[in-house]
């Protein structure tokens, strides 16, 4: 019996090998030759629900097309998509099977900052690419050795922006008042290192936002003589705000994020109110050619800011694969700064990069969500934002920039 | 010191609309014995009904707060029906809780009805007047002013209506008050009435200074219900004492810290409170 196992062992472990090696020569040819995977991970149910599908049909339809047009390296791509279900344990289990069982060599999408925060780790141990629409600071912080870009304008870029904004409307004095958030201080810090560029001050008054008054608020705030009021909450404190702005009678100018002075409180509070606000966004790069293409693509005139960075997404990581010829994640990571910033001929899409990369000239991405610049930690650098004015009880487009 | 006194009158004016529903809630809770926490769905309530009513037929100020009154004192004991006169058996907690319950279902019934975007009702703004350094909203003033006159009302309710002197006797001893011959459930009717009622004109008020969204009864819950703990609960003045003390104690707390902090500040007073003088500062008596 015993002797019979033995030999029963070895003959199962030669015979192992062989098929082993058999199926192992053949995939590391095949893997060259096959399609090149790449992953989507973005929430199609749960609070991102909205936004996802319309992502996933804006990275298809990019596909299809670098496909049509012979594909990348020879080989076409195959896109696998996943659903994160704007939930960070479903976005693990996702990434894993789009990490282990599909072998990507990049994802892309990832919506909530829980997720991202989540699914990051797995993509930088496993040399993966991870490019995000998350905003939370903390996740360009974590330590992903370049595996991963964010799209999406983190909170120092938009106080930074907020500052200059002010400086432009004639605010030296501005007085910041915000609900208490993750972000409240670090958009105050930012805000208030662009003032003083320009010898402009700062204070921050962080206020209740479940408070039916704000009054002795706006009187603090008025005793600091402001120039500009910036308003940092969400639409119903905002409204309490402008109302005891208005009611205090004060004369300087208010700026506010385009969500907390919407079309619904203009046309709800009397025109005198909301006389003058400004308001800014971040904002896609509307009007530039690649918006244009992303609006052609989803059959939608106005395409949401998500939907314009993933298509930025998959854009930038098919070139960075032609660029670095290897479709692995740390090609991708070495090659992607390469094509999207620093120079070169303006390209607004992979399948016009590409031609352009295989002629062997440097090219420089302008993507849908904006420039597509990146710093060191991934975030982006610069970001196009949409400023307003609300006059007459409408709200006026000034400009995006 | 014009700053201290204007603080004092800011504190002065959020008190007063606290007092409203303040008042409600303790009313009710005297009565039925147990903490109604649907008041912040009742205030809600009030706060649409008035908004129908301004914004589509064009009533004032005070008819809107008079069927804000009203729907609220009728939602308000048609639920006290229907989902807590069955439970209130089983003790003060279960109805407490079951009250809690009763309040996010209302808010999104009203959600689903009105939808989640903020409303305001349709009344200009008016700028402040100034006296020197001091500065004096004309709607606060008209706010607390109605605050006022409602109060006063419920206390002539109470002193000098047959209804309003049985809810005393109730509140004060339910068992001496039934075997004098007073029905339980009709003073108990009149006290939902009442109490469900105040809070719907306390939610217009509110919504006056801010604007109206399915929460906004929710908002101030904390508030109201602290102001009634600090007056003493089950005590109709001291609801009122209670708003008054919290909203200037919150107020002047500004002198001293940020005012992310001064919702604090209101508890503190209140543990303070509860911690020498556990029956509040009139819970000793009803009206």
């Amino acid at each position: 019996m015993a002797t019979k196992n033995i030999i029963d062992r070895r003959a199962l472990i030669a015979g192992s090998m062989t098929i082993a090696t058999g199926l192992a020569m053949p995939a590391i040819v095949r893997a060259q030759a096959g399609p090149i995977k790449l992953g989507t991970l973005t929430p199609l149910t749960g609070a991102g629900g909205p936004y996802g599908p319309v992502m996933v049909n804006a990275v298809k339809a990019v596909v299809d097309e670098i496909n049509a047009a012979g594909g990348v390296l020879g080989r076409q791509l195959q896109l696998v998509s996943e659903d994160d279900q704007t939930n960070p344990e479903a976005g693990v289990r996702a990434a894993r099977k789009l990490i282990d069982v599909d072998k990507v060599s990049a994802i892309m999408g990832t919506w909530a900052s829980a997720v991202t925060t989540a699914v990051a780790p797995l993509c930088w141990e496993s040399k993966t690419m991870l490019a995000t629409v998350s905003g939370a600071d903390s996740i360009t912080l974590l330590p992903h050795q370049g595996y991963l870009v964010r799209t999406q304008p983190n909170t120092t870029l938009q106080g930074r922006k907020f500052g200059e904004y002010a400086l432009e409307i004639g605010g030296k004095k501005v007085f910041y008042m915000a609900p208490q958030t993750p972000f409240t201080q670090s958009t105050f810090d930012n805000m208030k290192a662009a003032l003083a560029k320009q010898s402009g001050v700062a204070e921050l008054l962080i206020y209740d936002d479940k408070k039916p008054s704000l009054r002795s608020e706006v009187d603090q705030a008025l005793r600091y003589n402001p120039d500009v009021i910036f308003m940092g909450g969400y639409a119903p404190d905002t409204t309490v705000l402008i109302k005891d702005i208005f009611r205090a009678g004060f004369k300087g100018k208010l700026i506010t994020l385009a969500y907390a002075v919407n079309q619904k409180v203009v046309s709800e509070n009397p025109a005198d109110v909301t006389e003058g606000i400004y308001t800014m966004a971040p904002s896609p790069a509307e009007g530039s050619p690649a918006f244009q293409r992303v609006a052609d693509l989803v059959k939608n005139a106005n395409p949401d800011p998500y939907t314009c960075q993933i298509y930025d997404h998959v854009n930038m990581i098919v070139m960075a694969i032609a660029q670095g010829k290897d479709a692995s994640g740390a090609a991708i990571r070495e090659n992607i700064r390469k094509i999207c910033q620093g120079g070169g001929t303006r390209v607004v899409s992979a399948v016009e990069g590409l031609k352009a990369i295989a002629a062997g000239t440097k090219v420089d991405y302008d993507g849908a969500s904006g420039p597509c610049d990146f710093t060191e930690i991934g975030d982006i650098a610069d970001c196009k934002f949409r400023y307003e004015q609300v006059k007459g009880g409408k709200i006026n487009l000034i400009r995006i920039g | 010191m014009s700053v201290i006194l204007q603080l004092i009158l800011n504190g002065v004016m959020t008190g007063a609309l606290l007092a409203v529903p303040a008042i409600g809630f303790s009313a009710m809770f005297a009565v039925l014995r147990y903490p109604n926490f649907a008041i912040a769905s009742y205030a809600t309530v009030g706060a649409f009904a008035a908004w129908v009513v301004n914004t589509k037929s064009g009533f004032g100020v005070g008819p809107s707060i008079a069927v804000a009154f009203c729907v609220a004192a009728l939602v308000g004991a048609l639920c006290e029906r229907a989902a807590m006169t069955p439970l209130r058996p089983s003790g003060p907690l279960a109805a407490a809780i079951a009250s809690i319950a009763l309040g996010v279902v209302l808010e999104n019934v009203v959600r689903f009805a009105f939808g989640n975007d903020l409303k305001a009702y349709d009344l200009p703004i008016l700028r402040d007047m100034r006296f020197g350094d001091i500065r004096i909203g004309p709607q606060q003033a008209q706010n607390a002013a109605i605050a006022v006159g409602i109060m006063v009302a419920v206390f002539a309710f109470l002193r000098l209506t047959r209804v309003g002197r049985a809810m005393r006797a109730v509140a004060d001893n339910p068992d001496l008050a039934r075997l004098k011959g007073i029905v339980p459930a009709r003073v108990e009717l009149a006290a939902v009435l009442v109490g469900c009622g105040l809070c719907g004109a306390g939610g217009v008020l509110i919504g006056l200074d801010t604007s109206i969204d399915p929460l906004t009864g929710f908002r101030v819950l904390l508030a109201v219900f602290a102001a009634a703990v600090l007056g003493g609960l089950g005590s109709v003045p001291g609801a009122v004492v209670g708003a008054f003390a919290l909203g200037v104690a919150e107020e002047l707390s500004l002198l001293a810290v940020a005012p992310t902090y001064r919702a604090a500040v209101g508890f503190l007073v209140i543990l303070i409170m509860l911690t020498f003088r556990p029956r509040g500062i009139m819970g000793d008596r009803f009206a």
